[in-house]
């Protein structure tokens, strides 16, 4: 399966995150996820950002908390609503919010 | 175009899932596809018509009757909803009031799901 | 269209928020579901506990007792009376120290149907069977 997680929150255990296998894994930071693709805890990036290619960062929720999309780890592509929705109907065929 | 149906529970004020709801479904909507949006748990409150927009809080009101001109089916689950001391006629216009079933033959009909839970 | 499969799956623990019983309630749910569909077409949820999820499946649920509400475990036994596919985590049940025999059956309710305890890789096989999965 071809499977996007929308990961909302920051500090959080993924228990079911770290366990899910698919095809073609994809994670969206939105909401207070977004610190997954900005901010380093004692100069480690985010756990997640290893989890797969496929990462993206919702530019609005980036910029809501002070943040500038030049911020964003490297490794992950800033979006906007529209590009979710491409992605949701062209990337992706299954979708989880954790 | 394709069929999105979202199932949003969180609540409409201190939480911004509720937000992110709104914005995607008005992105995909503007892009040409079809939204279905189904209101349970906290998020059900937000149905209740004259909502007052103070800066400090998130609204709901405006946002759903411009998606609802643009085609987004609404429905809130009525458990759910009269739980929280709202009643049908108090309810914002077009938005549909009708039980879990609901959610689930729009699912039926869907091409992606994104169900939301509350916090 | 025919049947669509759907997997709920709840990993978070209940009574404090209220996803982890509307994710049951929906499930339950399939049972009505057939009065807005065209003649032929189902809807098939298997609903699976993973995670914190699974801590609220003991039986002995006194939520009626002491708040007024219906327990998970009645809806659970609901569950298992209009025969819905449950699947709980086996690797997180034993994480949590909870054993078979603590989850409720519905046999007092005249249910044959009983709770599987299922290892994650059943669970992902639900997911992946499933045209859509949706987290509680």
């Amino acid at each position: 399966m071809k499977l996007a997680v929308f990961v909302s929150d920051f500090k959080l255990t993924y228990d079911t995150l770290d366990r899910l296998k698919a095809d073609k894994l994809g994670i969206i930071f939105v909401a207070n996820g977004v610190y997954h693709a900005t901010t380093k805890e004692n100069g480690e990036a985010s756990s997640l950002l290893n989890k797969t290619l496929n990462l993206y960062a919702l530019s609005e929720d980036i910029q809501t908390r002070g943040m500038k999309d030049a911020d964003v780890d490297k490794r992950v592509r800033v979006v906007n609503y529209s590009d979710v929705v491409d992605l949701i109907f062209n990337e992706y065929d299954k979708l989880a919010w954790i | 175009m394709a069929t999105l149906t979202v199932g949003c529970f969180p609540g409409l004020i201190g939480n911004m899932s509720y937000d992110f709801v709104v914005k995607l479904a008005g992105a995909a909507v503007n892009k040409g596809h079809k939204v279905n949006i189904w209101f349970a748990g906290n998020a059900a409150g937000s149905v209740k018509a004259h909502q007052k927009h103070l800066k400090d809080y998130s609204t709901g009101e405006k946002h759903l009757k411009a998606l609802i001109e643009k085609g987004v089916e609404i429905c809130t689950c009525e458990a759910c909803t009269v739980a929280r001391g709202i009643q049908k006629p108090e309810g914002i216009e077009k938005i549909q009031w009708n039980a879990m079933h609901w959610y689930l033959a729009k699912i039926h009909a869907s091409d992606r799901v994104l169900q939301i839970g509350g916090e | 269209m025919g049947d669509v499969k759907l997997a709920f799956v709840v990993q978070k623990p209940q009574y404090k928020g209220e996803t982890s019983r509307l994710a049951i309630t929906h499930a339950i749910a399939y049972q009505t579901v057939e009065i807005l569909l065209e003649d032929g077409d189902t809807v098939t949820p298997t609903l699976c506990f993973v995670g914190e999820g699974v801590l609220g499946l003991q039986k002995g649920q006194k939520a009626m007792d002491l708040y007024e509400v219906t327990s998970t475990e009645t809806h659970l036994k609901n569950c298992l009376l209009v025969d819905l596919d449950v699947l709980v985590c086996k690797e997180d049940l034993a994480k949590y120290g909870i054993s078979e025999d603590m989850m409720p059956d519905a046999e007092d309710m005249g249910a044959d149907k009983k709770i599987k305890v299922a290892p994650f890789s059943e669970i992902q096989k639900a997911m992946e069977d499933a045209k859509h999965i949706l987290f509680f």
